[in-house]
């Protein structure tokens, strides 16, 4: 596929991105501090981001804006449900009263409450929050497509021993590169973190095989495998060459191995991040990046379509998950001093009604949505856009998908109208709309 | 570096020796005569010598320079009115054109829709990455390409509070400043102050800056000269194009055009339409464009001199002797026949998606009749696994998917299509079963293609049939006139018109379709307001009573055998199916500006595919059965740049679903598909549901779009390490039941295991050099078993297993 710079940046924002840089740099810096080195060295090598890198929390479902961080404690009772807002370390700032830890980061934490679109299906919301794009056709695959497979088509890894995209921990149906091509298909361990026995699938060696037993076999490979490499027009035999180089060297040498290994994190932060699907994949997220991956998404848990019981599921089940695990994975990355080179969000496809249905629960709304930014040098510790009475429409600083994604490519320094070309040959720019939400950045 | 070094010292002295003594070779230059009519007109001369484009070798004198003056490229601009000479001369030879200007003083307004919207295509104003898009850029949007001169002068004139043109102060519009970069602007410096389509912009501003009178003419078509170029390396040709209006006027539009090369290894063209071969050879297309009309100039790179015969080539049939001829005009040598095991299994795989059998492979190698490639093909084509294979081919494009409750009807319409290719169902026909399909899904499975589309029925059925059926991507012309086609939303809206009266029934996934009376849609052709009505492709508009389904005179359109379309783009399918290219690629991009690297094997097998009334099984075997489809994938120096003219075989990857299976025939085992028979293989599968991290890791196809495409060819992380680190793989070259299994409990020789396994991965004998690896290996090893294990591991991550070469 060819693609095309068709301009390095808008004149919307050539004023603020330039004083952007300026700060960004200063806090690189302070990234670099004497403490947040001496934290990373105390890990006995973890090595430092050089780069930034985004870790996507993908509440699949669609969380309930109006039970977490957008609560209405004087609406109507049919809206505004059973819980309570509570005050956080920042002035002024109120969340759910099932989100206690968050509440204690709300300092680290950025809350657009405004956020919106129009699709209220599963399959075409996701694409749209994951994409930017939204689809024409409910399908199987995103058409468009996923941030991390552009971010690895325009940037790669931070370290190219490792995949530019991990998703966690399984690939996620509606992440992939599309018309970018297999290649930058999200790479995924298929296996829970939280498992005792975690490993990423056809990363170790196969139980019959050792280290040994793989070299004679690569020895015996290079003998046997004399086919010509020019034999196709494409070059596919020299690029599967190329990936054979890079498999085999993640298996033999232990960059990696280490990378994926959750079993050398102490317990206690283990226990920190909470023992699930979700807080070890946060935790192994932290990893990656550290290691040199540069976008992770994590699907874990799931369950946020509380189409019925609403209340018990969030407070039972799915809030005290997710308060545990995304505080603990931003004061994780603040004691790191990794937090300016990071960005965490965290969001699902769309909001919920905000009117409580007959069987407790509610339904898909994409009217009015929360997304939750950390990290990524952006200004933390407040939020943004206001939804109305009953948190069913914004009722200021309405923002897009577009807008949504395009501050987390800003952050990556990541140009949204770079140009690729779909099958069709239309040249479709990275995302279709959308500028930096200012307030952010 | 030294033999182009020395080759190009060579062609110095060569061109200092024809300078000084050869005799001077006639000059042809076009036009006869130069006449330039107002202000803005220019006129681009080309001249030629000895079969060269000489045009900017040439010198350039105007006898009288009060008249009209030159530029070293052979662009006449006017200065004023009178009549002179224009006298070129190259070398010794020398020519003289007349050459007058009209009147200038009498200023002529500049017409907004022929002279404004071509210099914002041509400097990308309108186009899809700028103000084109559909959310314009900054505020200002422009209709994409230009399609919509009102809507583009209400965007320039009327916005923005007159600032980007201002009638009183023609030299402030912003329309000015910000193209030529005087005032920031994001899109960068477009066009040079005081140039010439600066001169127009001010000169259309200062006149009024008026919309186009309705009655004003518009292109009908351009032309581009010269056609067709042979080229030596380093060579270079300047075009002229000319566009030809509808009130029967032409004009010069060399430097308002824009042109694009499709392939820029070949032969790239700059913005001034001057093309200057590459270093590779091949055949690039040139496309100029100008106010949605196209044309374009091939630039051939021959890849030798010139041959009269290829006497190691003995064609075998009519797509042999047509691929002979093409390669004598571009000095391509073949590659030799390959070898019966080569072909043995890629005609296996191409046919049946399978590797041949160890039993099969033993036999056809021993085989000494000389027919016996001829009666391989027909045993395949005979054999079920050819309707299993290219059942699963059609039921990927044609989109037969489980969504939607759809699962049963997906098997019935997979089994409904493997059943058509096994009964050689004339093509039509098979066709007219999906496109005109009504019913209930039990009776009529296709429906489920119309299901599949629910979303976006009449869009996405519109584009597939045109995709699908006409290799033409229609698509496009939804919202805007076709960038490289001439097709418009006219033609998209007619094609539509056929499917705006499929009804269908409130009840079952999928439910009954049915042909109504009137239109079920609430879909409106933009250009007219209403439903779209239909038309065929070619402008006839048919009307149709309330109980005929306009979909069938659809198909009988197609298979009419003047249709342009319907034919050639199956024998193109099919061809893009066993040379891992079409004669026109992609396979369903089928278009003026995207010609067939062969056009007269293109029609050759369209005649034939309409001879014998649509006969899928005909066009295969001749395909299957040319000489071409054995060359040899290993490159000669003579053709070792050759990726459009099959001069050797294109190796490609196993896709996902041959591929499985080829791992599982060749360990000996079976993967096992939830609610399919144990005898079923990943090419059997009726639809994408069946759960199998193999199939999703090697990019099988979700059945998303009507694209071949959506096969990606890419190498991936995760496809290296289960190829060659997974228990998944490790359990079957290790099954108890598996071939290793079996060879140890038959207690083989080494030198059988090691036979067997090279039969059973690649489908030949290993060589002696292979025998003495194998066999060092093996016997040298301290447990034999996991030495022949590792053998089998070895053979499963080369080259030579995973490609059909």
């Amino acid at each position: 596929m060819f693609d095309l710079l068709l301009h390095s940046t808008t004149s919307a924002c050539d004023g603020l991105s330039r004083r952007h840089f300026i700060r960004v740099g200063s806090l690189a810096f302070g990234g670099w501090s004497l403490a947040g080195w001496c934290a990373r060295s105390a890990q006995g090598g973890a090595s430092p981001v050089r780069n930034k890198a985004v870790i996507q929390i993908w509440l699949a479902g669609g969380p309930s804006h109006i039970d977490m961080y957008d609560l209405k404690p004087s609406a109507p009772t049919e809206y505004r449900g059973e819980f309570r807002p509570i005050a956080t370390n920042v002035g002024g700032i109120e969340i759910s009263e099932h989100l206690p830890l968050q509440a204690r980061v709300m300092d680290k934490l950025a809350i657009v409450r405004s956020a919106w679109h129009t699709n209220a299906g599963h399959g075409m919301g996701s694409q749209w929050m994951l994409t930017g794009w939204q689809p024409t056709i409910e399908v199987n695959n995103n058409i468009y497509p996923a941030c991390g497979s552009v971010v690895a088509r325009l940037k790669g890894a931070n370290d190219p021993e490792l995949p530019a995209y991990v998703n966690l921990p399984h690939a996620l149906g509606l992440g992939k590169a599309a018309y970018l091509g297999a290649s930058y298909n999200p790479f995924a361990p298929e296996n829970d973190p939280n498992q005792d026995g975690f490993q990423v699938r056809n990363l170790k060696l196969p139980g019959r095989v050792d280290l040994g037993r793989l070299g004679n076999r690569r020895s015996l490979l290079g003998q046997l495998d004399t086919l010509r490499r020019d034999l196709d027009t494409r070059r596919d035999m020299q690029e599967l060459d190329r990936f054979y180089a890079q498999g085999l060297e993640m298996v033999t040498s232990d960059k990696a191995l280490r990378a994926f290994d959750i079993h050398s994190e102490a317990a206690p932060l283990r226990e920190r991040y909470g023992r699930n699907d979700l807080g070890q994949s946060c935790l192994l997220a932290r990893r990656l990046v550290e290691a040199g991956v540069s976008y992770v998404t994590i699907q874990a848990g799931g369950g946020w379509d509380t189409h019925g019981d609403n209340f018990k599921q969030l407070k039972d089940h799915l809030l005290p998950k997710f308060d545990r695990a995304l505080a603990a994975l931003v004061s994780d990355l603040a004691e790191r001093g990794l937090l300016n080179d990071v960005l965490v969000m965290a969001f699902g496809e769309f909001g919920r009604t905000p009117r409580i249905n007959s069987g407790a629960g509610r339904d898909h709304w994409p009217g009015a949505m929360s997304v939750v930014f950390a990290g990524g040098g952006l200004r933390l510790g407040q939020t943004i856009g206001e939804t109305d009475s009953k948190a069913e429409y914004p009722i200021s600083k309405p923002y897009t998908p577009g807008d949504i994604l395009s501050t987390m490519y800003h952050v990556l320094g990541i140009d949204h109208h770079h140009v690729f070309y779909d099958p069709a040959q239309r040249p479709l720019p990275v995302l279709p709309e959308g500028n930096p939400i200012p307030e952010l950045v | 570096m030294r033999p182009a070094k020395e080759w190009l010292i060579r062609c110095l002295v060569a061109a200092a020796l024809s300078a000084v003594l050869l005799p001077a070779a006639e000059l042809r230059v076009s036009p006869k005569q130069l006449e330039l009519r107002d202000p803005f007109a220019r006129q681009q001369v080309l001249v030629e010598s000895a079969g060269a484009d000489v045009t900017r070798q040439s010198r350039y004198v105007v006898a009288d320079p009060t008249v009209a003056a030159v530029d070293e490229t052979g662009l006449v601009r006017p200065i004023s009115r009178g009549n002179t000479q224009l006298t070129i001369s190259y070398g010794d030879a020398s020519a003289t054109l007349m050459l007058s200007v009209g009147d200038l003083a009498a200023e002529r307004e500049v017409n907004f829709k022929t002279e404004i919207e071509p210099l914002l295509t041509r400097y990308g104003c309108n186009s899809g990455g700028c103000h084109g898009k559909a959310s314009g850029q900054n505020g200002f949007r422009l209709s994409l390409f230009g399609f919509d001169p009102d809507f583009d002068h209400d965007a320039l004139v009327h916005e923005a509070r007159g600032r980007r043109v201002n009638v009183a102060a023609p030299e402030t519009s912003l329309l000015l400043t910000k193209a030529s970069g005087r005032v920031p602007h994001g899109g960068g410096k477009r066009i040079e102050p005081g140039s010439d389509p600066w001169q127009v912009l001010l000169a259309w501003i200062r006149s009024g800056a008026r919309r186009a009178a309705p009655e004003t003419p518009s292109v009908e078509r351009i032309e581009i000269e010269p056609a067709e170029r042979l080229f030596p390396p380093q060579a270079s040709q300047q075009l002229r194009v000319t566009a030809f209006y509808t009130d029967g006027s032409q004009r010069d539009v060399t430097r308002q055009a824009d042109y694009a090369s499709n392939l820029d290894v070949v032969a790239t063209v700059d913005a001034e339409g001057f093309v200057t071969a590459q270093g590779g050879s091949g055949e690039a297309t040139i496309m100029a464009r100008y106010m949605g009309q196209v044309a374009v100039f091939r630039a051939i790179r021959p890849h030798g001199q010139p041959l009269t015969e290829i006497p190691e080539f003995e064609p075998a049939g009519e797509i042999d002797r047509l691929a002979a001829e093409k390669w004598k005009k571009l000095g391509l040598r073949p590659s030799p026949l390959c070898d019966d095991a080569t072909f043995l299994r890629r005609a296996t795989i191409d046919l049946a998606g399978r590797l041949p059998t160890v039993e099969e492979t033993r036999q056809f190698l021993a085989d000494e009749t000389p027919d016996k490639r001829v009666r391989l093909i027909d045993r395949l084509l005979d054999s079920p696994d050819y309707p299993s294979y290219f059942a699963l081919k059609w039921s990927v494009i044609l989109r037969n998917s489980r969504l939607a409750g759809a699962e049963q009807a997906a098997y019935a319409f997979h089994n409904w299509i493997r059943d058509q290719i096994a009964r050689n169902r004339p093509y039509d026909e098979f066709v007219r079963g999906i496109v005109a399909a009504a019913g209930e899904w039990q009776d009529a499975p296709a429906i489920n293609w119309y299901w599949q589309s629910r979303d976006d029925q009449l869009h996405t059925v519109t584009a597939d049939t045109a995709q699908l059926f006409l290799g033409l991507r229609l698509q496009c012309a939804r919202c805007h006139h076709h960038p490289y086609e001439r097709w418009g939303q006219a033609d998209y809206y007619g094609l539509a018109g056929f499917f705006t009266r499929l009804g269908r029934k409130s009840f079952g996934e999928p439910p009954p379709y049915f042909n109504a009376a009137n239109v079920t849609t609430g879909e409106r052709n933009p250009l007219t307001g209403r439903p779209p009505e239909p038309r065929f492709l070619d402008g006839e508009t048919p009307t149709f009573t309330p109980e005929q389904d306009p979909r069938h005179a659809l198909v009988d359109w197609m298979a009419r055998p003047d249709n342009p379309y319907f034919a050639r783009a199956f024998v193109n399918r099919m061809w893009g199916h066993f040379f891992g290219i079409g004669l026109v690629h992609e396979v369903d991009d089928m278009r003026g500006t995207n010609p067939p690297s062969n056009p007269a094997i293109l029609d050759y097998l369209a005649q034939e595919f309409l001879r014998s009334k649509f006969d899928m099984r005909h066009v295969i075997r001749l395909i299957a059965t040319s000489r071409l489809y054995q060359l040899s994938a290993e490159p000669r120096p003579e053709n070792e740049q050759d990726r459009q003219n099959f001069a050797r075989f294109y190796a490609r990857r196993l896709i996902a679903e041959v591929l499985l299976d080829a791992v599982d025939q060749t360990c000996g085992t079976r993967s096992q598909f939830s609610n399919m028979s144990a005898t079923a293989r990943a090419v059997d599968l009726p639809h994408e549901g069946f759960g199998s991290y193999f199939l999703d890791t090697f990019d099988r196809p979700q059945r998303v779009t009507v694209c071949e495409c959506e096969r990606s060819p890419g190498a991936t992380l995760a496809q290296v390490l289960l190829l060659a680190n997974s228990d998944e793989i490790e359990n079957k070259i290790a099954d108890g039941n598996g071939r290793i299994a079996r060879l140890m409990q038959a207690q083989a020789s080494l030198e059988a295991m090691v036979e067997e396994l090279y039969l059973a991965a690649f489908s030949r004998y290993p060589t002696e050099p292979e025998r003495r690896t194998a066999g060092d290996y093996l016997t040298s090893a301290e447990d034999r078993r996991r030495a022949v294990e590792d053998l089998l591991w070895t053979l499963l991550n080369t080259r030579e297993f995973t490609f059909n070469h």
